[in-house]
């Protein structure tokens, strides 16, 4: 619990530190740093399945499309932030954090939930026969996303 | 066999791009719209005869093996199902000529069949997941579709559609986990017995806040609704018709509506919520559709304005009034549909959407003009077309369920809305032709063709009004009225 | 709902909270994608969680999966919009994106 509350708060500082530095690259390395604590989270919650697939495509994948989109469009440094951002949103967010905190409390046992018996079967079998269906949404959103890039990317003849 | 209607735009769409390199125009255009065609025929034709013997839960197998793809098919998703088909083969026709001079034909329609796809793969979903997921099928075909032209505009459009369309997604997915943690289930059926077992009035409130919020930004309800006016504009023509004639009516208001009326039950607290938003809706996009200039801008108003009246109907809760939202619904796609088309055409024949820019094109394009006319009463609500049917109806239903203020109201946004329509009439259409357009001619052969198909079917089911509300209008609205029934009361919160 | 379903909760609270803020604030381009990617995560968290507090790992697991592809399709998509906004106006600001007026 001690370990997962750390690795918890680690994720959280990470994913914090991704938004608020000016360096994209860096944000691009402390992204793909909190997809790997959580990975690791996964793991511990006894989800190894969820902890690959984080870390091998969100932490690995998503990364490395990232950077590329850095890589290609170079003017990225110009961009301006707003210097106050940079004061009020740790102060923002820490009010949140306490509020949250205090919600949370509050809700302690207040969630009705069914019980659910044990889990039987292998994950194999849940997903492929137990949530058919989603893989082929899967599929379904794999061409949407190879299509778009595409379209998005195509030879620009004279269009109006 | 019901998977037919994800899978068949499926695998057209994964084999159009290798068509394409061989054939550029021809075999695209054939392939789309005959899937189209055989979707539209298989909803009209064989799912009647299926729904026969009431709703129909198809369990499938593959090679002798059960395969555990549960699809449900009730009166409320074959009428979606229908009006997909329908305004997607109205779109794809249009296509053949419209899309032209965008080039890369059969990337566009495979991205428009992915499109198909997610849509009716939502339709037909039978648990709360399947529903986020075909709903972000749809999602992210419809962003490239949106930035096709790749303008300025339409990128700027589609990023910040993008931006907004994935913050409510999470929302949605967020709500879905709670209901999955308390009830252990995702399937429909199953996570409503066990929501009416357990006393979670607090937490369920939470969960509905987090699906209105997601819903109804697919939905283009105000408050949610700033990506619409500049996305539905930029898109081309016909993907315009297809985004808020279908996209925001089935990743919005009917997984809103399964949602609502079929997992948590309709309480009266949910029912106010519904109606004020809906009416608000109405009122607001009227207004401001009053001011807009731009042809299309005015009709994505007009789209949240009539959005608002069908999740007022819906909001009801009556049995009446959930038949004339969905009747509503129905009439909008195709009203919409044809109105984005005949934009479309007068886009690509005067080269701009401004409407102070216009003028006299009814003496060059006699049929758009006709057509847009017919397009334009209808939403209005003049009679004998279809949209007087549906929104009597609502204003009948408001009215016995004792909301008299709420039916004055939508009776003065008709007028509201009959006023900026015969605007968009006068000022493109008729009085003088401006000089400027002396030498257009009229749309080419199937952008013409698709939109007095729509027209036709406006003035067709205005007058065959009543058989096509007991033949697809009541059983959805009973499939849903029978859900309301189910469930209302048991929280009272 | 066991106690450490609270904790994953408050946890992915934070998270989808401090992407909505980044989504507010930021103005860069990519950076505001870098904000949804942290909802995102927020939202992954939220469901293993809970599939962790119900026993039920499995499922969830299978849900957080095909999360993650539609969030790669996404990523994908959103990318290549923004490589064509730079292509188009030189610049990554989203203040440059205001032509439309909403």
């Amino acid at each position: 619990m001690i370990v997962q509350t750390v690795l918890l708060i680690g994720l959280v500082l990470f994913s914090v530190l991704a938004i608020l530095l000016r360096d994209l690259l860096k944000s691009a390395i402390s992204l793909a740093a909190a997809s790997l604590l959580l990975g690791i989270i996964f793991f511990r919650m006894n989800a190894p399945y969820a902890g690959v697939f984080e870390i091998s495509v969100v932490a690995g994948l998503i990364t490395v499309l990232f950077i590329l989109t850095i890589a290609l469009t170079k003017a990225g440094d110009e961009v301006r932030e707003s210097r106050l951002v940079n004061w009020v949103f740790p102060l923002v967010f820490v009010a949140f954090i306490v509020i949250d905190a205090l919600v949370m409390k509050s809700l302690l046992g207040k969630v009705p939930a069914l019980a659910s018996g044990p889990e039987s079967g292998a994950f194999g079998d849940v997903l492929w026969k137990g949530r058919t269906f989603d893989l082929v949404g899967q599929i379904a959103v794999i061409l949407a996303g190879v299509f778009s890039v595409l379209a998005l990317f195509r030879k620009r003849d004279k269009h109006d | 066999m019901i998977i037919l209607f994800v899978a068949l735009p499926l695998v057209v769409a994964g084999v159009l791009p290798l068509v394409g390199k061989v054939s550029r125009r021809v075999v695209p255009d054939l392939l789309a719209n005959a899937t189209l065609l055989a979707l539209f025929v298989t909803a009209a034709v064989a799912g009647r005869s299926l729904l026969a013997d009431g709703p129909v839960l198809q369990q499938l197998s593959w090679l002798g093996e059960a395969v555990n793809i549960r699809l449900a098919l009730d009166g409320f998703s074959l009428f979606m199902l229908l009006a997909v088909s329908l305004v997607g083969l109205a779109a794809t026709l249009f296509s053949i000529d419209y899309m032209e001079h965008y080039g890369a034909k059969a990337n566009y329609y495979a991205l428009f069949l992915v499109m198909v796809a997610g849509m009716n793969g939502l339709v037909l979903a039978t648990d709360l997941f399947s529903v986020y997921l075909f709903l972000e099928v749809a999602a992210v075909a419809s962003y490239a579709l949106v930035a096709f032209g790749l303008g300025h505009d339409e990128l700027e459009a589609a990023f910040k559609y993008l931006m907004l369309s994935v913050v409510a997604s999470a929302f949605i997915l967020a709500a879905i986990a709670v209901l999955f943690g308390m009830t252990g289930s995702l399937d429909f059926t199953a996570v409503a017995q066990a929501l009416r077992g357990l006393d979670a009035g607090a937490v369920v409130g939470i969960a509905s806040a987090f699906f209105l919020l997601g819903f109804g930004l697919k939905a283009a309800l105000i408050p949610f609704h700033a990506w619409l006016p500049d996305a539905h504009p930029s898109a081309p023509a016909p993907i315009s018709a297809v985004l808020s004639g279908l996209l925001i009516k089935v990743s919005g208001v009917y997984a809103l509506t399964r949602v609502f009326l079929n997992v948590f039950g309709l309480t009266p607290a949910l029912s106010t919520v519904l109606m004020t938003l809906g009416a608000v809706s109405m009122v607001a996009a009227a207004l401001l559709a009053l001011g807009q200039k731009d042809m299309k801008r005015m009709l994505a108003y007009s789209s949240i304005s009539q959005v608002g009246y069908i999740v007022l109907g819906i909001g009801i809760g009556t049995p009446l009034g959930i038949a004339g939202g969905l009747f509503h619904l129905f009439n909008h796609a195709l009203a919409k549909g044809l109105l984005f088309l005949t934009s479309g055409s007068v886009q690509q024949a005067t080269g701009t959407r401004n409407l102070d820019e216009m003028g006299g094109l009814a003496k060059r394009m006699p049929v758009t003009a006709a057509t847009n006319l017919v397009g334009a009463l209808s939403i209005a609500g003049v009679p004998p077309l279809n949209g007087f049917w549906s929104k009597l109806i609502i204003i009948v239903a408001l009215i016995q369920a004792g909301h008299p203020v709420f039916a004055v109201v939508a009776v003065l946004v008709s007028v509201l809305t009959l006023w900026y329509y015969l605007l968009i009439q006068r000022k493109a259409f008729f009085g003088k032709l401006n000089e400027r357009w002396a030498a257009v001619k009229e749309a080419p052969f199937w952008m013409t063709a698709a939109t007095v198909l729509l027209a036709l079917l406006c003035v067709g089911i205005g007058i065959l009004f009543s058989s096509t509300i007991t033949t697809w209008v009541q059983p959805a609205a009973d499939a849903l009225a029978g859900g309301v029934q189910a469930a209302i009361g048991s929280w009272g919160f | 709902m066991t106690n450490t379903w609270y904790l994953y909760l408050f946890f992915a609270a934070a998270l989808v909270f401090a992407g909505l803020l980044g989504l507010l604030a930021k103005r860069n381009l990519i950076k505001l994608f870098i904000a949804i990617e942290v909802v995102s995560k927020g939202i992954s968290l939220l469901l293993v969680g809970t599939g962790f507090a119900k026993d039920n790992v499995l499922v969830a697991q299978a849900l957080v999966i095909t999360f993650i592809v539609v969030e790669v399709s996404l990523v994908a998509t959103a990318l290549a919009l923004i490589i064509n906004i730079y292509r188009t106006t030189k610049s990554l600001d989203v203040r440059k994106l205001a032509q439309l007026k909403g």
